[in-house]
């Protein structure tokens, strides 16, 4: 049994930031994640964060631009806090070390960025987040905090409705151990590795989401997904990002000729017109790179000139990009207040496994990165505040040995030729036909019976490999269960909500219908069954 | 396609040898590597182990030995390996012990290795007194380094590593690089000591495998000689690679040409008996080999008079 006072779930920028925070603020801190903190999903985020920096911006004016993206479903009071202090927190990343691209003055130079309405994009090239992450990693180290590397969660202990801790799969050891802490903080990450293709990474499977949910936290909003607009749909699928169109980049038919107004424009917006233009006849939509300018192009975005290469064998300096809009970032998650407090006594979320309320219907471009360092900050603080307060928990020795047998009872005998992957495939192509960027209430019902067949399946697979060393099959099959879930959760969310609201888009209800539906959708498990609730946008 | 993957094994709860398992599978044309071991593990095999994260060569985690060279199996398509024939080997990197199958120990190749160069930067004032202003210029350098995605690839083809598996590498040298010239940092000469220490800078024998094996241009070799240039000039150098230095220049500059024996006894220090009595297994292997010529004299090369004077001009123009 590993004791701390606080307890970060997952590797990314969310919780390395919430980690360092907790532990500068007093706490005995310790991190858990399945891969090394290098290897998490942040790595792969490429344009930018936002912080109102530039002389014609404020608070006031980001906290619009962020509201207006979220389409009347943000929590005002939340968008107002988050724009108030992420120029500080973007600062404090330039002051720890972030290599950041600066202007001719040596200060932060700002890019434009999808929807915001003032230049306030920073960045290092076109390779943010992987830059970004290695420096909280960097002050994560500097920090001294320990970090128990592919460990993987299986299971949240409960007592009542309160959160005691974690029991955790190491891989390398093959042990089954308890983590107990007065504040946990889930930091684990969205969970679009359900859509085949998406952006995702390969982990990136809503784990948190699940076991919260299953240990009786509530979930918010979990139908809003974002649609990335500008993604290579071959193989996993690669993201472009989207800040090459700010800086000369054209979509494109098969003429060549820009087809689509895609300057300053929301991604659901650009997402739905993108998807509307290739239904009405223009087929073939591509990206084209080139009218950025060679210099530009391999100056600014290095990593997108080589990804595309190697992954989609194009030379973006000579040809253009095939795109389509695939699931990115989820809005959803487990429901927060300001301090990460969930619906679970000493449970705490943050990043994109939370829903605060800021990012409502849709998440404006470069806040993904700038929301990790405010709010890990913050719910880090707030965690270690509440530890201080928190009485020591007792954890049952029963709950290690129940969920060994619970382990144990997966394992072994025989699958009929079906499996894990065969599953997922046929999940992640069901969610981009069915549960997609624009929905209908009878793709949506005939979703939620084909996931219902897709959960019996699983109920009758068998993990083969019987050992615990670095079974990958094990965790797999375990990160199926939380996709399953959550895939379940989603499509009855996006059924439940009548209208069409910016990534949730409705064929069937096209309008935006604020007399009913200006409230979140919450879900939260009776006995065994997911419930549906709503509760009104404050602020 | 068909296509035969033959897959390092080792499996440490039995009796820990390696072996090699075959596995026959049909992929798509355009399948990487990876789809490849995906497909295996899932319906054929759910014992076999390797890793993967990112799926898109961001991040480096699946990196192994695609027929003997190491590569990102995220990225590797199947097609590029088997224009010769439908096989594929597939082995854990060199220079790293290996847990099971193709999981090897990061910790031991790498992210140990990185703690010890004091891998972050004392902050400089506060958030609160705005930004750092410093020209483009010098952190663009830096942005080139940072863009290493941790794949080893550089480690996996260093040629120290496999005699001396505790050299820090170039991985881990590469990341102090990233602070040694961070124009941020205040303990440069806190670093640089740590970083002149054995098994550091100065056991790199630039051999520029690094160079040749990174995917991302980074040069890890040319990174390790600027921290040697800035530690020497800083005067932060064991005495031994000093007086190596101050000896190698002065032969040059007598005789034209490079005295070896004399290199290796100023090296040692003419009154370290120690390191001198080290030296005479070695000498006397090279005179039984006829490689020393008895006597040991060491002529002067022809022209080591305009030798001489480049030399001085070079020592005239620095002063």
């Amino acid at each position: 049994m590993q004791e701390f006072d606080v307890l970060v779930v997952g590797g990314g920028a969310s919780g390395l930031r919430a980690a360092i925070a907790a532990k500068h603020a007093g706490a005995s801190v310790a991190l858990i994640t399945k891969v090394h903190p290098l290897r998490t999903n942040t790595a792969i985020a490429q344009g930018g964060l936002n912080a109102p920096l530039s002389k014609d911006d404020s608070p006031e004016i980001f906290a619009e631009d962020t509201l207006l993206a979220g389409d009347g479903l943000c929590d005002r009071n939340i968008a107002r806090t988050f724009a108030q202090e992420a120029s500080e927190d973007v600062i404090w990343l330039e002051r720890m070390g972030v290599p950041f691209n600066r202007n001719k003055d040596g200060r932060l130079d700002l890019r434009p960025f999808g929807s915001n309405s003032r230049r306030r994009t920073c960045y290092t090239d076109d390779r943010t987040g992987h830059i970004v992450l290695q420096v909280l990693h960097e002050q994560f180290q500097r920090h001294q905090i320990p970090s128990f590397e592919e460990w993987f969660v299986t299971s949240l202990a409960v007592d009542g409705d309160s959160c005691l801790g974690v029991i955790a799969l190491g891989l390398r050891s093959g042990r089954l151990d308890a983590f107990t802490a007065r504040a946990i903080i889930l930091a684990t990450g969205g969970f679009t590795r359900m859509y085949l293709p998406s952006t995702a990474s390969i982990g990136t499977t809503g784990d948190g989401q699940s076991l919260a949910h299953k240990a009786g936290a509530r979930l918010m909003d979990m139908e809003m997904i974002q649609f990335h607009p500008t993604v290579f749909p071959k193989g996993q699928g690669l993201l472009i990002t989207e800040s090459v169109l700010g800086e000369g980049a054209e979509i494109v038919n098969d003429k060549g000729e820009a087809i689509l107004a895609s300057k300053a424009v929301p991604r659901h917006t650009l997402s739905v017109s993108l998807h509307e233009a290739m239904q009405n006849g223009s087929g073939a939509v591509a990206l084209d790179l080139k009218r950025i300018g060679n210099e530009k192009l391999m100056s600014c975005f290095p990593q997108t000139a080589e990804s595309a290469r190697t992954v989609a064998g194009i030379d973006i300096t000579k040809e253009s990009v095939p795109i389509m809009p695939l699931a990115h970032r989820p809005m959803g998650g487990i429901e927060t207040n300001l301090a990460g407090e969930t619906t679970l006594r000493g449970l705490f979320a943050v990043g994109e496994c939370a829903c605060n309320g800021l990012n409502g219907a849709g998440r404006l471009a470069g806040n993904t990165l700038t929301e990790a360092v405010t709010f890990g900050r913050k719910v880090g603080e707030a965690a270690a505040r509440y530890a201080k307060g928190a009485a020591k928990r007792n954890f049952p020795a029963g709950k290690l040995t129940d969920e060994e047998k619970r382990l144990a009872s997966i394992s072994g005998g025989d699958s009929s030729g079906d499996s894990p992957g065969k599953i997922h495939s046929e999940l992640g192509k069901l969610m981009n036909e069915r549960v997609g960027l624009v929905r209908d209430g009878a793709a949506l019902k005939e979703a939620l019976e084909r996931i219902q067949g897709l959960k019996e399946r699983y109920r009758k697979i068998r993990v083969r490999n019987p050992s615990r060393i670095y079974n990958y099959e094990l965790t797999s099959y375990l990160e199926l269960e939380s996709m399953l879930n959550l895939a379940e959760i989603v499509t009855l969310a996006a059924q439940a909500r009548t209208e069409s609201r910016g990534a949730h888009r409705r064929a069937d209800f096209p309008e935006r219908d604020d007399r009913n539906w200006r409230s979140h959708t919450l879900v939260s498990l009776v006995q065994g069954t997911p419930k549906l609730n709503q509760k009104p946008v404050t602020g | 396609m068909e296509v035969t993957f033959k897959v390092y094994r080792k499996d440490p709860e039995k009796d820990g040898k390696p072996g090699r398992s075959n596995y026959t599978v049909e992929l798509p044309e355009d399948a990487t590597v990876l789809d490849g071991l995906l497909k295996i593990r899932d319906e054929m095999d759910g014992t076999l182990a390797f890793r993967a994260s990112c799926l898109r060569g961001y991040c480096g985690e699946c990196m192994m030995r695609v027929n003997n060279s190491a590569r990102l199996t995220c990225t590797a398509k199947v097609s590029a390996y088997t224009k010769k024939g439908p096989e594929i080997s597939l082995d854990p990197p060199r220079n790293v012990p290996v847990v099971k199958d193709l999981v090897f120990d990061w910790d031991a190749f790498m992210w140990n290795k990185i703690k010890t160069v004091k891998p972050w930067l004392e902050p400089t004032g506060e958030a609160s007194d705005g930004e750092n202003l410093i020209p483009d210029a010098a952190m663009k350098d830096l942005r080139k380094v940072m863009s290493c995605y941790y794949c080893g690839m550089c480690d996996e083809g260093c040629t120290v590593l496999p005699v001396d598996f505790n050299f820090l590498g170039p991985a881990a040298l590469t990341k102090a690089y990233r602070f040694v010239f961070d124009p941020r940092a205040k303990d440069t000469r806190e670093r640089l000591k740590i970083l002149e220490q054995p098994k550091g800078i100065w056991d790199c024998v630039h051999c520029f495998e690094a160079d040749e094996h990174c995917p991302r241009g980074i040069e890890p070799t040319k990174r390790i000689l600027a921290i040697r240039d800035k530690a020497y000039k800083v005067g932060i150098t064991n005495e031994k690679v000093a007086r190596h230095h101050a000896s190698f220049a002065a032969s040059v500059k007598e005789s034209g040409w490079l005295d070896e024996g004399r290199l290796a006894l100023e090296s040692e220090g003419l009154t370290n008996i120690k390191g001198l009595m080290k030296l005479l297994p070695t000498a006397a292997k090279a005179l039984l080999r006829g490689k020393a010529p008895i006597p040991y004299l060491h002529a002067k090369r022809p022209g080591a008079d305009k030798i001489k004077k480049i030399f001085e001009k070079g020592e005239g123009e620095k002063k």
